[in-house]
């Protein structure tokens, strides 16, 4: 085997693997701590990824501008779509169904909502450097790659430092690992969960775009994205967020190393195989044990 | 008195004359201004909803012409589209409801092939007339006498045309090693078709053959594979996106081999739209184009033109406008709504069409048709037949320009 071909593959597959990672964080984070599994959280992606496109292809602003400048835009639609969506359902008595179940309906509104506005063609997010490679020595580093890859370390490591490092934060993290106690010392539990649901959704974005910078996309990605979502959170553990990106550098590696080594047929049977086992073995995420 | 009932018997009689008269007229009299309804599904959401409406808009523009010439036997037409959101399950339960519970007139042909494929069946079980593209080689080898490809896309036949050209090339030109990956589905398979005979024909060697499963996330590892393979002609045998990644690749990791030939995505208006210049030099083929020199297409490049903005219709437009054209002509022909009539005259006649004239064998099948298709300068050139060439073919591919 081609010790080239191997390196290649595992840098490319790695690279991708934490742009799954940066668009999962939130989808892990509602997970988590709203035991709201939010289905149209890779719709939000997408809906990043069409303002990036927009904004690149009518003003000529980078992606990576757009996603600092979607982020609270995101935010704030977030904000209203917890108020009037998901605040009730999280009162339901079976939360994960029901949340399930109306952010499914949220996503096809969404996905109808894009496809109204920027039609059903496939596009491609072309900026400037997007068919360009960093060369060195005989590995090629793809342009929009890198980009999304650096995108990708930002966001987590954003995210990651809101939640150990500042107030909020931890009152995010208290609310999820024990409410009750938590609104004892007067965190607010509405606010709080807003705040991460919008957090997480400003996420979403920032992953879509990065994506976006890889692969075409059309109204209905979505549905695709969220396969990789559930595998990258599963393999992570719930509201896990080292273990969100670790998860996406597993899977990256594991992707970039069956392509390497095994007919490219085989590479999704690999990786949903690893899940498979890796549940067996792991069923509560890579960092967490069983209660 | 006398003279009211006179006047009485006289009503009554011409009365009854006419009811008379009504009651012995043909059915097409009595229907008269009755709409023809022709029924289905098309993708117009979901996966392939771009193809989908493309196909919609070829079908209205179709009836929009025959209306202002007075309609399919003499009545008015109008379709009862349903979306089936680009779900195989959906068009097959879409088709049995237009039959059955819609019972309309006539049936107007699916997308995409697995689709078409599908409803095929449906069509068959219920003796209707059903002019699609059909879903390849197979879907036409099942004793379905109901079916006709007008024209199909048969991927079995799509690099002929490709590969009629490349034997023109001088031998020493040719390329020597070839890199060919297809999408894991019936689609990409059949693309492999003309590729296994045509290679081994032009002492081509196939050194990588590899399939892979939807999505291709990275097409990094195949260009590698190709490169350090010197693979010197690229078979992408995929749709829209991961013919997409693959060029994307391709092009950063300066990979030149002397010919890129991309099966399917290449043919959608957006791979011009969306890669711009990358997109250029890229070889397919088809079976229908708006450059065609055939009675129809200049009028339809017209409307496109003037409503769409584009330079030729996109090949799914034409699509959806031919397989109404067909079957226009298989009900004139036959001076009926009964199917196995239109069946009957279609197996029998020629039809003349946007796609060039055919008849159809006991598959529903014209001869094998295919056109070389080349992207130059952001539009797909009809290079091969020499007779039909809008453009001489870019050869082998320039460089990538960083």
């Amino acid at each position: 085997m081609d010790a080239v071909l191997v390196i290649q593959s595992l840098i490319s597959g790695i690279m991708i693997g934490m742009v799954y990672a940066l668009l999962s964080v939130g989808f892990s984070l509602t997970w988590g701590v709203m035991h709201v599994i939010h289905i149209s959280h890779a719709a939000f992606g997408l809906l990043g990824a069409y303002l990036a496109y927009s904004l690149l292809t009518i003003y000529g602003i980078d992606p990576v501008v757009s996603a600092a400048a979607s982020a609270p835009l995101l935010f704030i639609l977030a904000c209203g779509v917890y108020r009037l969506l998901i605040k009730p359902v999280t009162k339901a008595k079976e939360v994960i169904v029901a949340s399930m179940i109306l952010t499914f309906g949220l996503a096809i509104i969404l996905e109808n909502i894009m496809a109204l506005i920027w039609k059903a063609d496939p596009r491609i997010m072309t900026p400037a450097y997007a068919s360009g490679a960093l060369i060195l020595g005989p590995f090629y580093f793809q342009h929009p790659h890198l980009v999304g890859f650096a995108l990708s370390i930002a966001g987590i490591a954003a995210v990651y430092f809101f939640l150990k490092k500042t107030y909020t934060g931890m009152a995010v993290r208290a609310a999820w690992q024990q409410p009750e106690a938590a609104q004892l010392y007067g965190v607010n539990l509405y606010r709080i969960s807003m705040i991460t649901f919008a957090l997480a959704v400003s996420t979403a974005g920032a992953g879509g775009i990065s994506l976006a910078l890889l692969n075409s996309f059309e109204p209905h990605s979505h549905n695709l994205w969220l396969i990789y979502l559930f595998l990258v959170v599963i393999v992570g553990g719930v509201g896990d967020i080292v273990g969100t990106a670790l998860a996406g550098l597993i899977i990256g590696t594991i992707t970039g190393l069956s392509m390497a080594f095994l007919p490219f047929q085989w590479v999704n049977l690999v990786t949903f195989g690893f899940l498979m086992v890796f549940l067996i073995f792991r069923p509560h995420g890579l960092f967490k044990q069983g209660a | 008195m006398q003279g009211n009932r006179r006047k009485g018997i006289s009503l009554f009689a011409a009365v009854a004359v006419l009811c008379g008269l009504l009651l012995t007229a043909p059915g097409a009299a009595i229907g008269a201004g009755k709409p023809i309804v022709i029924g289905g599904s098309l993708p117009l959401t979901g996966e392939f909803a771009e193809t989908g409406l493309w196909i919609e808009r070829g079908m209205r523009y179709w009836a929009e012409e025959v209306n202002a010439k007075g309609g399919l036997l003499g009545r008015p037409v109008e379709f009862k589209i349903y979306d089936d959101q680009s779900n195989v399950g959906k068009a097959v339960t879409f088709a049995e409801k237009a039959i059955t519970v819609d019972k309309v007139d006539l049936l107007f042909g699916g997308y995409p092939g697995t689709a078409a494929r599908a409803v095929m069946a449906v069509a068959e079980k219920h003796r209707r007339v059903y002019v699609s593209m059909g879903g390849h080689m197979k879907s036409f080898q099942q004793g379905y006498t109901y079916s006709f490809g007008a024209p199909p896309l048969m991927g079995e036949w799509w690099y002929e045309g490709f590969f009629q050209w490349l034997n023109t090339v001088p031998a020493d030109q040719r390329p020597k090693r070839a890199a060919v990956y297809t999408i894991n589905n019936p689609v990409g398979l059949s693309l492999q078709d003309s590729i296994n005979r045509w290679t081994k024909y032009l002492k081509i060697d196939v050194v990588i053959n590899e399939k892979y499963n939807s999505p291709l996330t990275d097409a990094t590892s195949l260009i590698v594979k190709a490169k350090q393979m010197n693979c010197d002609i690229l078979f992408s045998n995929g749709f829209f996106p991961d013919g997409v990644t693959t060029v994307k690749a391709a092009k950063a990791l300066d990979y030149n081999p002397k010919a890129i030939v991309q099966g399917i995505g290449s043919v959608v208006p957006a791979w011009v739209k969306e890669l711009g210049k990358d997109g250029d030099y890229v070889f397919s083929g088809t079976v229908l184009h708006g450059m065609l020199n055939y009675p129809g297409n200049d009028k339809l490049n017209a409307y496109v033109k003037k409503r769409y903005k584009l330079p030729a219709y996109p090949l799914y437009f034409g699509f959806g406008y031919v397989w109404m054209q067909t079957l226009q002509q298989g009900v004139n022909g036959a001076k009926s709504l009964d199917q196995t009539k239109i069946r009957d005259w279609l197996k029998t006649h020629q039809v003349d069409t946007i796609a060039g004239p055919m008849t159809f064998d006991k598959y529903g099948l014209p001869a094998p048709i295919n056109f070389a298709t080349q992207i130059i300068d952001g539009k797909a050139e009809l290079i091969f037949p020499k007779n039909i060439r809008t453009k001489e073919p870019v050869y082998p591919k320039p460089a990538w320009k960083k």
